[in-house]
């Protein structure tokens, strides 16, 4: 084993980034470079007629850096940091081109990116505040010794990175976002999300799985089954697709379905004090392969796009006739990942199968031995938990499991299969003499070139499963906790072909029943009649009931109806109701009396004038500086005729005097009502606060 | 008698906005303009210079300015919390003014806006510098009187409204404050309000009216939590967006606020002290109001469609992540505090001064406006992306750390307390952070998107728009401030540990 090495940058982000290579990483780093280099020099031609290129290659740089980053990291914390730059950067693949339905499936990604990354932040906090360290090397030590209640908080915490790693990796049911963002997505980019950003998230799933939680029974049962589960819908959804670049992409959530189910099984052998070599190796293996595929595979649908801008097979069905290198290459993704012997998939395939199979033996023999695998830990757990446990405890599960395994890869090879017959040997109907004219052009030499060497790999990584893949999986296996060599196993020997023929029958079945049969109907065109030959009018019918859409169904209402309904109507009565009303309340009677006391001196003034001083002569109002006297006997006489016209007078002034006082009212009224509004109500809450502290010590003093 | 320098820069700019006030420049003057700008920016550089100049030379100086009456004195410190708050609002007030020049170029009665920006800054480094409680309170409430004529500022009917509410709120809840002064006159074991790391207060007296102090911490906790937005005394935030952006910018997401977070820092770690309050009813009666801001505030932003409004309401759970910090009530607690209440500064002036210059430049302030923007003013809003996501809490920007750091401080908060009552409360507050983070990503993003993405919104294609390429970014005086605070969130997120370091020091001292 090659020794491993350490770089450690104090002070970046508040903690620190740490750095490591070994063989595992090495091999990734390897694999992101060969991807980003295919991908690269396909993205010249693909992109060449984009506007926006700049923005693209940018993106690309830095999704790159992201990535390795992740794959090169050595604790939770350097993970998290470049976790969340990939999510963002890639994001701008997926809302690359603008239109709508890219950018609903980018907001899908963000939204899932989002809050997975929340949600693994979660964790990490209570992870650190259980462990008191985010280094691989160091957690594993730092977790073993708890038990009890902060067993189930430890738990609590790799489930939410689970969460956090597996809505990345595209484990059900956080799969959502595969179908969606990869069909929208320039292809070359495609098939780095699908290659390799899925697998970032796996490399978190195996860091906790095979680190943390090492060997742990209930761990990897749910670990395997999530695994099982995925596999199994990925590849029900891909057989379903009619899109080509969403059919890739549902096969990669089933692919990462079959690499979970191989970090479980390698958790269920440890549990079970059996060697987990076949599990892990088989993990790994299958990791690498995937990537391999996918990168060949959306290649070629990448080729199919750059042509003729359109996915639906129905649109691009014998577009790759006459064109031998397009066909090749895909044959050979294709094989592979059907698990064709010969090819890389195969070796992967068998491996996962054998580990499964080995699990099966080893439950049976206990349990004719009359044990229980139930572990002690769980003794104590609810009724539905141990109800679970007891029957993943049963051989006839993981038999059960096993077919599910090889159903699984009988659907791969038959999804393939859709896909290859109808770029390869359906004839299109009206344009196929167009499609046969490009068959010269259709791809620039540089492209051909590397869609051919990364091509190339699958079957000689297969064919050479010995001193290739072999060496591979020695190298890898150290990341998984795994030391010691595994012997030599012999993938050609008959039982494991019989494995692998099992899954191609089952395939080959399903095509024929299913696909053929149920899949393809007349078509509803009437005009294509007139074409004359009876099988280029049957087409692939999208039989998948449109309404049964996890995220339409489920995420979506919740998240952008329930939630924001629920949320902001309890806000919006709270900011209504329980603040708003009791405080306009409180200001209203408030107003009333400052307004009453305001006008204290007025109220007092104007009794004053009603009652005692209501006769005021008008002279005296008026400032004249005639002497008191004169004016009552004035007034007093007022009543004989000569003193009419001077009363009229008087009573004319008086009216002026009255109107004046009366605007001065107003003003001072108004004025009053400014300074009130401002200061005499802040004025006022100050005062009842002083109030109350007064009355207080008031009351302390008396008490004393 | 070198004391004397600590009153500068308090006394300086309140001295020199009156000037301002008091000299009679016709404002049609172009000339005269000039002058006044040239006057105002110098008068905050030299007041920001000499605060860094004491951060540098008078570290720990004492200032008994005047005498009130028998221990009641208007004293000035600089302690290192003190030095943080005033050295953050020392880097910030020469940006926003030089921001505010253009901003404010088409307003008339600029002479009383500069005076009155000019005036808050020496008041709000009075509460940085105070040295003790009661210098603080005056403080406070000369902060409402001053900045009292920036919210009425547009004259509107709205504008008044809002003004009148937030002098409404201010008063009361100084009024509360008060109290709690008051208290801890009459029960510190010095005699006087003198901040002291660790609390001024005399245990043995103090113990046996416990649950009265506790009731005034919470009833003062309140007062002061008016400035800082804390539900239910928040209306007056969203409501004052009203003023103008660089008011809004730094004073309503900084000075003013954060006087109100940094005095609930104050009153708790160095009047009460956090050994009196720790695991108290109190604590978890602050702790849940807290909380309830948090989650009330991005939920409500998310709601609000007004750019400046949902800013404001993402102001209010942002303060409350600052209030979480000071009521954890430990050294941690204490660091992370601090720690968002300068990160969030610098955050949340960009957000506010990119909203800022969109409205100067477009007229336009409602979200659903924004279509396309992100293209035509594209330093604008790449300040604005490094803003966002840092309030997002992503790696590599500030948000993250003083996120993390909050986490980190709520935890060991929980395992102190064991499984006593409340000791779930800040673990609580832990998913109420990453849920807030999570409708920050909302609220932002939706922003960010609609502006480069205008598809997205059902907006008219992107297509549409390609042949212009004029670009609509403001001029340099309101860029350089923005570019200048979106490198400092990035500093800050790559290289944290400085500060980290000293505040951790702080919260070391006072905790």
């Amino acid at each position: 084993m090659r020794s491993a090495a350490n770089l450690t940058i104090p002070g970046i982000c508040g903690m620190g980034m740490c750095f490591q290579i070994d063989g595992f990483r090495l091999v990734y780093l390897g694999i992101a470079v060969l991807m980003w280099v295919v991908s690269g020099v396909f993205s010249l031609e693909y992109m060449a007629h984009y506007e926006k290129r700049n923005r693209y290659y940018c993106f690309f740089l830095a999704t790159f850096f992201a990535t390795v980053g992740v794959f090169l990291s050595a604790d939770f914390y350097t993970t998290f940091i470049f976790f969340e730059i990939m999510s963002f950067t890639s994001y701008v693949w997926v809302a690359f081109d603008e239109r709508r339905e890219s950018l609903r499936a980018a907001e899908t990604y963000l939204a899932v990116a989002v809050i997975g990354g929340m949600v693994m932040l979660m964790g990490l906090f209570l992870l650190y505040d259980l462990a008191g360290t985010l280094r691989f090397d160091e957690l594993k030590g730092a977790v073993s010794g708890i038990s009890g209640a902060s067993r189930m908080r430890l738990y609590g915490a790799c489930g939410l990175l689970l969460f956090g790693f597996g809505a990345k990796a595209g484990c059900f049911p956080l799969h959502i976002w595969l179908p969606k963002a990869h069909p929208v997505a320039p292809a070359p980019a495609s098939a780095l999300l699908s290659g390799i950003l899925t697998k970032a998230g796996v490399f978190g799933i195996i860091v906790v799985s095979c680190g943390l939680l090492r060997g742990d029974l209930a761990w990897g049962t749910v670990i395997a089954c999530l695994g099982l589960l995925t596999m199994v819908l990925g590849a029900v959804l891909a057989l379903f697709s009619v899109n080509l670049k969403r059919t890739l992409a549902c096969s990669s959530v089933s692919q990462i379905g079959f690499i979970l189910t191989g970090i479980g099984m390698s958790g269920l052998l440890e549990a079970a004090g059996e060697k987990s070599g076949l599990a892990v190796r088989g993990a790994f293996l299958h990791m690498v392969n995937h990537s391999l595929f996918k990168l060949v595979l959306f290649l070629c649908a990448a080729a199919v796009f750059m042509n003729l801008h359109q996915l639906n097979l129905n649109d691009i069905r014998g577009f790759g006739r006459k064109k031998p290198l397009l066909m090749f290459c895909f044959l050979m993704g294709a094989l592979g990942i059907g698990g064709v012997p010969l090819w890389s998939g195969y070796v992967s395939k068998t491996l996962l199968h054998e580990s499964i199979v080995e699990y099966t033996t080893r439950v049976a023999s206990f349990q004719a031995l009359g044990g229980s695998a139930l572990p002690e830990s769980l003794s104590r757990a609810p009724k539905a938990l141990l109800w679970m446990a007891r029957i993943t405890g049963t051989a006839g599960f993981w038999r059960g499991a096993e077919w599910v395994f090889l159903v699984s890869g009988g659907m791969t090879v038959a999804y393939m299969l859709k896909l290859f017959v109808a770029l390869f040997v359906d004839r299109h109907p009206l344009r196929q003499e167009e499609f046969d004219r490009m068959s010269s052009s259709y791809m620039r030499p540089a492209s051909k070139g590397v869609l051919l060497g990364a091509a190339v790999l699958l079957p000689l990584l297969g064919m050479t499963a010995h001193q290739t893949m072999d060496q591979l999986a020695d190298l890898g296996q150290g990341f998984f906790g795994q030391t010691e060599k595994a012997h030599a196993i012999a993938y050609f020997s008959p039982e494991n072909l019989k494995g692998g023929l099992i899954s191609i029958g089952i395939g080959a079945l399903l095509y024929v029943l299913v696909v053929c049969r149920w899949m393809m109907g007349e078509t509803e065109n009437e005009e294509r009649k007139s074409d004359g030959r009876s099988d280029h009018n049957r087409c692939y019918l999208e039989r998948w009931p449109s309404w049964l859409d996890l995220e339409e169904l489920v995420y979506r209402p919740v998240i952008q109806v329930a939630l924001p309904a629920v949320g902001g109507a309890v806000c919006s009565f709270v900011d209504r109701y329980v603040i708003t009303a009791p405080l306009t309340a409180f200001l209203a009677v408030s107003a009333v009396v400052c307004r009453v006391m305001d006008q204290m001196a007025d109220i007092l003034i104007r009794t004053a004038r009603r009652t005692t001083h209501s006769q005021l002569p008008a002279a005296f109002l008026a400032g004249s500086p005639h002497d008191g006297e004169g004016l009552r006997d004035s007034s007093a006489g007022g009543k004989g005729a000569g003193h009419k016209g001077r009363g009229s007078a008087v009573m004319k002034r008086q009216e002026e005097i009255i109107l004046a006082l009366v605007r001065m009212k107003e003003r001072i009224q108004r004025n009053g009502r400014l300074v009130e509004e401002s200061f005499s109500f802040g004025l006022m809450l100050f005062a009842i606060g002083l109030c109350l502290t007064l009355g207080y010590l008031l009351m302390v003093f008396i008490s004393q | 008698m070198s004391e004397l320098f600590l009153a500068v820069p308090v006394l300086l700019p309140i001295f020199g906005g009156g000037a301002i006030l008091a000299l009679h420049l016709r404002s049609e003057d172009k000339g005269n303009e000039r002058l006044m700008e040239i006057l105002v920016e110098g008068l905050v550089l030299a007041n920001s210079l000499a605060i860094l100049w004491l951060l540098k030379n008078r570290m720990g100086a004492n200032l008994v300015l005047f005498r009130l009456f028998g221990n009641l004195t208007v004293r000035f410190k600089l302690d290192l919390m003190g030095g943080v708050f005033a050295g953050l609002i020392a880097f910030l007030w020469p940006l926003a003014t030089l921001y505010s020049f253009e901003y404010m170029g088409h307003e008339k009665r600029k002479r009383t806006f500069f005076a009155y920006y000019v005036m808050t800054y020496g008041v709000t480094s009075g509460i940085a510098l105070s040295g003790n409680l009661v210098t603080m309170y005056l403080c406070y409430e000369m902060l409402t009187l001053v900045t009292f004529p920036l919210v009425l500022f547009p004259m509107t009917k709205e504008a008044k409204r809002a003004s009148r509410r937030y002098l409404y709120y201010s008063i009361g809840g100084a009024a509360f404050a008060f109290i709690g002064l008051v208290f801890v006159l009459s029960f510190s074991a010095t005699g006087n309000t003198e901040f002291v790391p660790g609390g001024v207060l005399n245990l043995q007296a103090a113990a046996e009216q416990r649950s009265l102090l506790l009731l005034v911490y919470v009833l003062a906790f309140f007062g002061f939590g008016v400035k800082a937005a804390l539900f239910p005394v928040h209306v007056w935030l969203p409501r004052a967006t009203v003023a103008p952006t660089p008011v809004t910018a730094l004073l309503h997401a900084v000075a003013v606020v954060k006087s109100g977070a940094f005095a609930i820092l104050r009153f708790t770690y160095f009047s009460y002290g956090t050994a009196f309050l720790r695991g108290s009813q109190a604590q978890w009666a602050v702790m849940a109001a807290v909380l309830v801001t948090i989650v009330y505030g991005s939920t409500m932003a998310v709601r609000e469609i007004h750019w400046k409004r949902r800013l404001a309401y993402s102001t209010i759970s942002n303060l409350s992540y600052i209030l979480f910090g000071a009521t954890l009530m430990s050294p941690l607690g204490l660091a992370a505090a601090l720690c968002h209440l300068v990160i969030h500064a610098f955050m949340k002036i960009c957000s506010f001064f990119c909203a800022g210059a969109v409205m100067h430049q477009t007229g336009k302030n409602q979200v659903y406006e924004l279509n396309g923007l992100g293209r035509r003013m594209p330093v604008t809003f790449g300040c604005l992306t490094v803003a966002s996501l840092s309030l997002m809490g992503i790696p590599l920007f500030g948000g993250f750390i003083s996120k993390w750091n909050l986490a980190w401080a709520a935890f060991d908060c929980a395992e102190g307390y064991g499984f006593g009552p409340g000791s779930w409360l800040p673990v609580a507050g832990v998913a109420v952070i990453l849920y807030s983070a999570l409708m920050t990503g909302v609220y932002m993003l939706t922003v960010l998107v609609r502006a480069y993405f205008p598809a997205a919104a059902g907006g008219e294609s992107a297509a549409a728009d390609e042949g212009r390429t004029e670009t609509w970014d403001p001029g340099w005086r309101m860029l350089v401030p923005l570019l200048i605070f979106g490198a400092m969130i990035l500093l800050l997120g790559l290289r944290p540990v400085w500060l980290m370091s000293l505040l951790t020091k702080i919260g070391g001292e006072a905790g």
